[in-house]
């Protein structure tokens, strides 16, 4: 059995033909609970090769939108860490974003999903909400199915992955299976060169306690914190943004919607009676800093000085504002150590044929020859 | 008068209904007389106000009720196609084709059923299911109601006519229904015969519908004043010949299926539209769809459900050669059959069909309100 690599294999040069061979012979590699204080590469995941081919090609394309305007790839950009570059994301035409659109990388991982952690599933149900949203990808799922079924390269791929034809349920099954594969690697905190100001920069993590949120190998808890990020304006002075937050609030039953200018964050998860979980918002991985500028959730801090100064700062301002926010009174030369250390998480980036899928994707449909007598 | 008279059809149709129940298909010769068309039937719930029609008008025009807000109702009712659609199947949303004609708004408040398929029990049930529908608008709620509510105009509009603190989506349909009965036409050359304008009608038109009452027998379906039975039919109309060759138009083909519900079966083998089947799941009612009115059809071509037809010469040589066949064959009509028309009879029918429409109705292109920033929160 190949299931227990030497760890020296999972470093550095060996990193990628273990990586490979896990991938192409369907092996996993073994999982070690890393505590906090401990952290190390991020496993790769176990994958189905064909269905994660299938869905890095749904991935990125652009029909599976309803009118087949973007994809998941629009807002996912793999040069920026599969995020977006702007501090608050793109939506569905006819909509603005309201909050900054996360990376995937490492995302299978995830105990729960958005920047509230409302979806705490699977990713097969990150998937539904992503494509059917109204203000994200807006598809009717029943007419995606039969727009894959007119591609006949999505045919024999479905058929490939052991799906007899295109269905809703598969398409959410072959999206998740790539998104396995987007798997933080190759980082100098992985490969062990950090550089001298990366090194110092990891004590002055350990010295204020920044794991006590950014833990594990993904160095998140996984779990919703107030900090007090400052609201951000732009979404209730644009229209555009400011009625898609509110078309999202309706749904998520938030109340007294017409008059909130605020972003409850987590507080949809549990709708607490004292409101102390509004301004929550899930810790979000450290991983892939280095792609994913702007950052916290709404986009506000442009750069990753700028977040270290927050932080020093004791954070912003809220009556739920999480105890643990203190000022750290770290000196600059401690900062820009800091700064260094969190640039040394992001790994190479994943944007060649592995994980982009590079063959043009037709926008439009054959017809199916002999239609009268092929069946449906 | 014409709500008294549409109540009166609805009797009778329930009674020919009983009676074809309990006495198998004998058919009573009730066919309405044609006659000048009534103002149109008003729910009690919905009154017409001029400002709720001036509202309705303005969404009807506006992109915004729809998904990616490129779409509006008159995008696939466009004013100068007879508020129908140019082609033979209407647009759809972007990225998709739909699969049926686009049938005209015009004395759209007489029908009891809308849709071909009578899917829609009213103008208010109308507009949403076409808003919503996934080749059509792809609207969700929730994003149509925070819309209306940045566009100030609208919340003053709403509150006015509704009494709305914010704009409620289920007005807006309320309000283009009542926009949509507005939109009727009782002046036609047709209309001022029945009230005694022996003038209105050519020689021709007056033979046509000695010819529509009589050998051609048109008013069988298309009878009373509003040129229709509002019963469904399979007259054997071939199907779209878009779905052999274009890929989009099988897309939406599987789509409605799918999304009908229909067997398994069914899905992976009909080859053609079974309309009036999706809401009985009847077999005997494959390939039917409800008669339309005749009015206005001087602009509205193409014809039919599918838009095969794209004159009236067309359409009557087809009823002429006894209707066509279809995948639904099993069904159709047996009350349509080869009618020995000579072509100065078609002429002349032709020629009255054309009375059942007036001037082209033009409305100015409302202009529409601007989105704006929310006022303050109240405290």
């Amino acid at each position: 059995m190949l299931r227990c690599f030497p760890k020296s294999m999972r470093l550095g040069g060996g990193l990628n033909i273990a990586l490979a061979l896990a991938i192409a012979m369907s092996f996993t590699l073994p999982s070690s609970n890393t505590l906090a204080d401990e952290a190390g590469p991020v496993e790769a995941i176990k994958v189905d090769a064909k269905k994660a081919a299938l869905g890095k090609r749904l991935f990125f394309d652009k029909r599976l939108s309803g009118d087949s305007s973007q994809s998941c790839a629009t807002c996912h950009i793999p040069e920026k860490g599969f995020s977006d570059g702007l501090a608050l994301s793109k939506a569905y035409p006819g909509s603005e974003g309201f909050r900054n659109t996360p990376t995937l990388i490492n995302t299978a991982l995830k105990a729960s999903w958005f920047h509230d952690g409302r979806l705490g599933t699977n990713l097969n149900d990150v998937t539904r909400e992503s494509l059917t949203e109204d203000y994200v990808m807006n598809m009717d799922m029943r007419i995606m199915q039969e727009r894959i079924k007119q591609d006949p390269v999505y045919i024999q791929m479905f058929k490939d992955a052991g799906w007899s034809e295109p269905s809703n349920g598969s398409v959410r099954n072959a999206i998740p299976e790539y998104l396995k594969t987007l798997t933080s690697r190759g980082s100098p905190f992985d490969k062990g060169t950090m550089s001298a100001a990366a090194k110092r920069g990891s004590k002055v993590f350990q010295a204020n306690n920044c794991a006590s949120c950014h833990s594990g190998n993904r160095f998140t808890d996984d779990k919703p914190h107030n900090t007090a990020v400052p609201d951000n304006p732009d979404i209730w002075s644009d229209p555009l943004r400011h009625h898609t937050y509110v078309a999202f609030g309706m749904f998520m039953g938030i109340e007294n919607i017409f008059n909130i200018r605020r972003d409850v964050g987590a507080d949809v998860r549990s709708h607490k009676v004292d409101g102390t979980d509004v301004g929550k918002f899930m810790t979000p991985t450290l991983r892939e800093l280095k792609y994913t500028a702007p950052y916290m959730h709404n986009g506000t801090i442009k750069t990753l000085a700028d977040v270290v100064a927050f932080y020093n700062n004791g954070g912003g301002n809220d009556a739920n504002k999480d105890k643990a926010m203190k000022p750290l009174g770290m000196s600059v030369a401690d900062q820009a150590d800091l700064v260094a250390y969190l640039e040394s998480l992001s790994g190479d980036p994943l944007t060649s044929a592995e994980h982009v899928w590079k063959d043009k994707i037709p926008a439009n449909y054959t017809a199916i020859a002999d239609w009268l007598n092929t069946p449906n | 008068m014409t709500t008294f008279k549409t109540k009166t059809t609805t009797i009778g149709l329930a009674i020919g209904v009983a009676m074809a129940t309990l006495a198998g298909p004998v058919r009573a010769d009730i066919n309405a007389p044609l006659a000048a068309l009534g103002p149109p039937p008003i729910p009690s719930d919905n009154k017409q106000t001029p400002e709720k029609i001036e509202l309705g008008k303005m969404l009807f025009f506006d992109t915004r009720l729809s998904g990616d807000a490129s779409v509006a109702c008159s995008t696939c009712h466009e004013p100068k196609q007879g508020w129908g659609f140019s082609g033979d199947i209407s647009r759809g949303y972007p990225g998709t084709v739909h699969w049926r004609n686009s049938q005209t708004i015009v004395n759209s408040a007489y029908y009891g059923k809308l849709f071909w398929a009578g899917s829609a029990k009213s103008l208010e049930a109308q507009a949403p299911s076409a808003a919503k529908g996934g080749v059509a608008g792809n609207l969700e709620d929730d994003i149509g109601t925070a819309r209306l509510a940045f566009i100030p105009e609208y919340r003053k509009r709403f509150k006015a006519v509704f009494g709305d603190e914010y704009p409620r989506l289920n007005n807006a349909w309320r309000a283009i229904a009542s926009f949509e009965r507005s939109m009727v036409q009782r002046d036609t050359p047709f209309d001022k015969y029945m009230n005694g304008d022996k003038t209105a009608l050519s020689e021709e038109a007056v033979r046509g519908k000695g010819l529509f009452e009589g050998k051609a027998n048109c008013i069988e379906c298309h009878n009373g004043a509003l040129f229709s039975d509002q019963k469904f039919y399979n007259l054997g109309v071939p199907r779209a010949e878009r779905w052999l060759d274009d890929g989009l138009a099988q897309i939406t083909f599987r789509f409605e299926n799918y999304a009908k519900g229909v067997t398994q079966k069914m899905y992976r083998e009909v080859k053609d539209d079974a309309g009036y089947y999706f809401r009985t799941k009847l077999d005997q009612d494959k390939g039917k769809f409800r008669t339309p009115s005749l009015r206005y059809t001087l602009y509205t071509a193409p014809y039919m459900h599918n838009g095969t037809f794209f004159d009236l010469q067309e359409v009557v040589e087809f009823y002429n050669a006894g209707g066509g066949e279809n995948e639904f064959s099993a069904s159709k009509t047996k009350l349509i059959k080869p009618l020995g028309l000579s072509e100065g009879e078609i002429a002349d029918l032709v020629a009255f069909l054309e009375s059942l429409s007036g001037d082209e109705i033009k409305v100015d292109t409302p202009k529409l309100p601007p989105y704006a920033a929310l006022p303050n929160p109240v405290k």
